[in-house]
């Protein structure tokens, strides 16, 4: 347990007298270090360090970085300035990092379960073994499963990642033999693609143009705390206030919303009631895009409240199904309408509204994590992207624009390496239950093609398809940051044997046999990541910029390595033979070890950036030492307005009435047999018939007495994901997060539910829901909606270190919000859903 | 990059100051005396104009500045006030980052029985470690509470020997020694380029914001100035009329903390936090 003076003074001075006498001798005995010279010879002030190339994934901006290193220490980090997506500004989770590498309570070498008994109780008295011994368990386990026939069984689970990925959870996944190789990307943001997807077929997150643009509607969006480029957002967004207004939809007043023009508190789960209205009333007073939407053919506008308009008086240019949108869910849905839904003034409905119409094309509605990641969040998604197709401000200057093109490539295939055993392990069905009749998943229109991370604990449990025999898990911690995240407990205590990679002992390394440490992203490793922000699209790599102070190895690339050449020991040689295949571009060479591997596996994926005779455009390098010293490649700048009239949906146009959403239902309808009526009920959408195919309004589907405050959560513009509780900067400066406490986890509540409640600022509360519960301290905030209780997702570890938990292993600092968030579904993504999901009921302590 | 007026600073001063910086530094070594070097900011009214609009209230400055000057936890030479105002549905999220205000009439200085706290050149309120007796006068005169007494010694987290797993992970000692750092692992050396052996403050103590100097005499722009990741701190000298913070300060009402003392602090605010627009109204009774 780590207390900070801070706590100590403030309320638990007498409490912790025994704490605090401790510590006083124990500083008492430090005697000043005042060593004037390094080994070097010189005074340690006048050596001379170097800033080293690198990339921060503390979040998912993946910004281009460099990191200080003075005499192999890392010391510092800035934006790298070569990048043209976040050049030199760094936001402040980036000099975290710092804290994290050096995080005493790092795992330091392999380490073995002792206490054969799993659970949440378990301490499970982890003792250091070697690499070897640790790699010989593993490979003895996937052994047996090759040997039983049971290589489905075999589960790899991933968190973070870089686009080394495919090495580990590909590749080795499918030549033992399995088909469960689960991500976690549908607890991240898989229902902000839908909207983008079904009206432009662009399964992907955007970019905004900012310091082009003059009105920003941000739905849950939070760019100067989180997701995504947020030190490109931040570094421009004084830019663009000076041209812009900007308005803030969210039930807490944000990071955002404090610098905004307009802040739209909404009701939780109403946001598609209020994008509904906008839409209506910017057609209602024609302020939709000529250009891009076309006109009414005698030019009189026909769009007024309530009435029917025939299809053939309007002529669509790029956008396909205007009028159907129309008829079906918006004639009625007026600005009043959405008031009471809502919870806002319709004046300010209104006003939001024709402003944003008013600066159309050159204005951009911003869909975030927080109005779609809900049980009913799919057609919320269409509905505020579908906002960018009116004003025309899809793929335009000012407005909201996918990725640029980039040039890396994946590794070589792995086809050839499937023996009989593979073949027939890859056919199982998934743990996840993607594709069933009520998880679709429709990444991209495929029935199942995306993933349902969080209902493998489920499958798991219930051993359904198959039980889970050996699972690998790497940079993920699916017991803290799933909801309901007791599940995960249970289920990894029930897997006879899993292997955590992992930089921490985290929630998820409690539950471990095996438990290997991982180096850290940003200072130790070689990888890659591809990012876009200010019209750019850059590739940054991972690079070692120091040694690693611990015997630590790379998740992605060594270990599978590792684990590849003690399977070929024990005369499975696929897997080795496989990666034997990444060959140095530059001399042919074959990999003999891990390092030479992960070496030559990156250097592979990104050929096309680095070699000169191999150029396809961006940035022009002369050979790989070029590209590794700049860190970062760019591409071309983006070409607006280019993809009118030729979108990846079925009509080559934008889809206001989506016939690719139709095609991708019926066809999971069809898998089913059933009607797209009846996947719908099975996903809990209200919708019938044709309004499933038009963004619409759904009753948010919520969790707990009525008489309980809806869960505001959201995430903190200091988490590294979840991450970074641990470092001293982080809990010092908690207080970055408007409302919130330094050293504190504090719930957010309205003085007017508050004096309700007869709760006071500072008084500790238990957040009870139907399947959890939490204990954090009250705070009386005016930015909280009445009606609603706000908490910031991040603290309440009981595992990962000592400052993050109260009491490592046991008591958690202040609460973890996915205690309390139920599991459930936006089923149409395989989603898990965050918000506006569960009410809570409030006891003080 | 964007840091126009920072490139200005080391265009002009780098090689002077930087050479002889330099040089002063590896005498210093061999004499053990301290490094002082040619200053390149003597004569020079060194100012910050903080621009709020810029500002999003991330903390990155509080951060590098800890990080920059190795200062402990839970003291702040980089700091920030910050409150929420007014009721639901209108209320307002303040953020004003702080730091010392370098004040032309610095009460601090006055107060200061020893000389340790002292105006240096570039009109930079300095504090000598080593005159300092912690008397804590110079934290009574200050006015902006941007001082701070070293109570607790150094850097208590870094100090813990005890491991978290024994054997699985390391106690916070061990990862400075192997590290090579100084009680910190991510210690920063050159902040005792101008006054060896303060890298780290020794208990007892009074310690606050020296507008890096240690930085400044190499050319290099204080580091909360260098780590904004949205510019909004902006650095220069008053005297000279083409400066950036004269002419950004020509085009805003700008206002400084508690002005009315008469201290005259040189860290000056523009613009506002909060957007602010509304549609005009003349309001009613």
């Amino acid at each position: 347990m780590y207390k900070s003076s801070k706590e100590l003074t403030r309320r638990n001075l007498l409490k912790n007298a025994a704490v605090v006498g401790a510590t006083v001798t124990l500083g008492t005995t430090l005697k000043p270090v005042l060593r004037a010279f390094a080994r070097t010879g010189r005074a340690d002030y006048e050596v001379q360090g170097e800033w080293r190339p690198t990339t921060c994934q503390g979040c998912t901006s993946w910004c281009s970085k460099q990191v200080y290193v003075v005499d192999g220490r890392a010391i510092k980090v800035r934006g790298n300035p070569n990048s043209k997506v976040n050049g030199a500004a760094s936001c402040p989770r980036a000099h975290m990092s710092l804290q994290q590498v050096y995080d005493p309570d790092r795992v330091k070498s392999p380490m073995r379960r002792t206490n054969p008994k799993k659970g949440r109780n378990e301490d499970p008295k982890f003792v250091p073994i070697t690499w070897d011994e640790a790699l010989n368990t593993i490979a003895d386990k996937i052994m047996e499963l090759r040997k039983n026939n049971e290589t489905h069984k075999y589960l790899l689970l991933r968190g973070r990642y870089s686009y080394m990925r495919d090495i580990i959870y590909s590749r080795m996944t499918k030549i033992i033999g399995s088909p469960n190789n689960i991500s976690h990307s549908a607890i991240c943001a898989e229902a902000e693609k839908f909207g983008p997807y079904y009206t432009e077929g662009e399964w992907t997150y955007r970019q905004y143009d900012i310091l082009n643009t003059r009105y920003i509607i941000l739905w849950g969006a939070d760019p100067l705390a989180a997701n995504r480029q947020v030190s490109y957002y931040m570094s421009r967004w004084g830019d663009a206030l000076d041209r812009a207004q900007v308005a803030v939809v969210d039930p807490r007043l944000s990071a955002t919303a404090a610098k905004a023009s307009e802040w739209l508190p909404v009701k939780p789960g109403e946001d598609g009631a209020l994008a509904c209205a906008m839409a209506h009333e910017i057609l209602v007073q024609g302020l939709w895009n000529r250009d891009f939407v076309g006109d009414f053919i005698d030019g009189t506008n026909r769009f007024a409240a309530g009435k029917t308009i025939s299809e053939s008086d309007f002529e669509e240019k790029y956008t396909y199904g205007l009028v159907k949108w129309w008829n079906i869910e918006l004639k009625d849905k007026t600005p009043e309408w959405a008031a009471a839904k809502t919870g806002l003034p319709a004046e300010q409905i209104r006003r939001v509204a024709i402003g944003y119409g008013k600066a159309g094309p050159h204005a951009i509605s911003w869909v975030a994590r927080g109005p779609v990641m809900q049980v009913r969040g799919a057609y919320a998604s269409l509905a505020c992207h579908a906002l960018n197709g009116l004003i025309g401000s899809v793929d335009n200057v000012g407005g909201t624009l996918k990725a640029n093109k980039e040039y890396t490539q994946s590794f070589p295939s792995e086809k050839k390496f499937l023996d009989e055993i593979a073949q027939a392990g890859i056919k199982h069905k998934k743990i996840d239950h993607r594709g069933r009749l009520e998880f679709p998943a429709l990444n991209a229109g495929k029935s199942g093609g995306g993933v349902v991370t969080n209902n493998a604990a489920d499958g798991i449990l219930n051993e359904d398809p198959n039980e889970i025999r050996v699972a690998i898990g790497y940079m993920n911690n699916f017991a803290f940051s799933c909801t309901q995240s007791e599940r995960w407990f249970k289920a990894l205590s029930k897997i006879p044997f899993s292997v955590h990679i992992t930089t921490n002992a985290s929630e998820t390394t409690w539950f471990a046999d095996i438990v290997l440490p991982s180096n850290h992203h940003m200072f130790e490793k070689w990888g890659y990541v591809k990012s876009f922000a200010n019209g750019y699209r850059h590739v940054t790599m991972n690079q070692p910029v120091i040694k690693p102070l611990w015997d630590v190895r790379t998740d992605e690339t060594e270990i599978p390595w590792l684990i590849a050449e003690k399977l070929a020991e024990r005369g499975f040689d696929n897997l080795l033979r496989h990666y034997r295949e990444y060959k140095d571009p530059e001399t042919g060479k074959i990999p003999t070890n891990e390092k030479e591997f992960a070496l030559y596996a990156l250097k592979h994926a990104t050929h096309k950036l680095w070699d000169p005779a191999e150029y396809q455009g961006g940035d022009k390098f002369n050979g790989w030492e070029d590209f590794r010293k700049t860190g970062v490649w760019n591409s071309d700048p983006y070409p607006f307005r280019k993809r009118w009239g030729s979108m990846k949906t079925k009509t080559k146009q934008f889809e206001f009435y989506s016939e690719t959403l139709k095609e991708a239902l019926a066809k999971h309808a069809e898998k089913h047999a059933k009607s797209i009526d009846d996947v719908l009920a099975a996903c809990n959408y209200e919708a019938r018939g044709e309004k499933a195919f038009v963004p619409h309004y759904e009753e948010p589907y919520m969790y707990g007495n009525k008489d309980g405050l809806v869960f505001v959560d959201y995430k903190s513009r200091l988490n590294r994901e979840g991450r970074s509780a641990n470092c001293l900067w982080y809990q010092e400066l908690k207080d970055h997060d408007p409302g919130d406490e330094a050293w504190d986890d504090v719930a957010k509540i309205n003085p007017v539910d508050a004096a309700r409640l007869g709760v006071k600022t500072g008084d500790r509360i238990r957040l009870l829901s139907p399947t959890g519960e939490l204990e954090c301290t009250a705070k009386l905030w005016e930015g909280t909606r009445p009606g609603t209780i706000a908490k910031c997702y991040g603290q309440g570890h009981w595992a990962y270190g000592e400052i993050a938990a109260s009491e490592f292993g046991k008591v958690p600092r202040g609460g973890n919000n996915n205690d309390i968030i139920p599991a459930d579904y936006e089923r149409l993504s395989g989603s898990s859903a965050f918000f506006g999901v569960v009410r809570v009921k409030i006891v003080k302590v | 990059m964007s840091k126009s007026n920072g490139n200005e600073i080391s265009r002009r001063d780098f090689l002077k100051g930087g050479v002889l910086g330099g040089t002063a530094g590896i005498m210093s070594a061999v004499t053990g005396g301290p490094a002082k070097a040619q200053s390149s900011i003597s004569g020079k009214k060194l100012a910050m104009v903080i621009d709020l609009r810029r500002c999003v209230g991330c903390g990155a400055c509080m951060i590098a500045c800890k990080n920059e000057n190795n200062v402990q936890e839970n003291v702040a030479w980089a700091s920030r006030i910050s409150r929420t105002v007014g009721r639901f549905p209108y209320p307002k999220y303040e953020y004003m980052p702080t730091l010392c205000n370098h004040c032309e009439k610095a009460p601090c200085v006055k107060g200061c029985p020893t000389g340790a706290m002292h105006k240096a050149d570039g009109d930079i309120t300095m504090h000598s470690p080593g005159k300092c007796i912690g008397c804590r006068y110079c934290i009574t005169n200050c006015p902006y509470g941007v001082i701070h007494f070293n109570e607790e010694g150094k850097h208590r987290f870094w100090s813990n020997d005890k491991p978290l797993i024994e054997n699985g992970t390391a106690s916070a000692r061990e990862v400075t020694q192997k590290a090579r750092g100084r009680v910190l692992p991510y210690y920063n050396p050159a902040r005792e380029l101008s006054n060896p052996g303060t890298g780290i403050r020794r208990k007892g103590i009074v310690e606050k914001c020296t507008f890096c100097d240690h930085r400044l005499i190499k050319g290099e722009l204080p580091y909360c100035v260098e780590a904004c990741p949205t510019d909004a701190r902006i650095f220069g000298d008053l005297n000279d009329p083409n400066s950036e913070v004269n002419q950004i300060l020509s085009k805003f009402n700008s206002r400084r903390l508690k002005e009315d003392l008469g201290t005259e602090p040189k860290v000056f605010y523009v613009r506002e936090f909060n957007q602010g627009s509304y549609e005009k109204t003349k309001g009613m009774v």
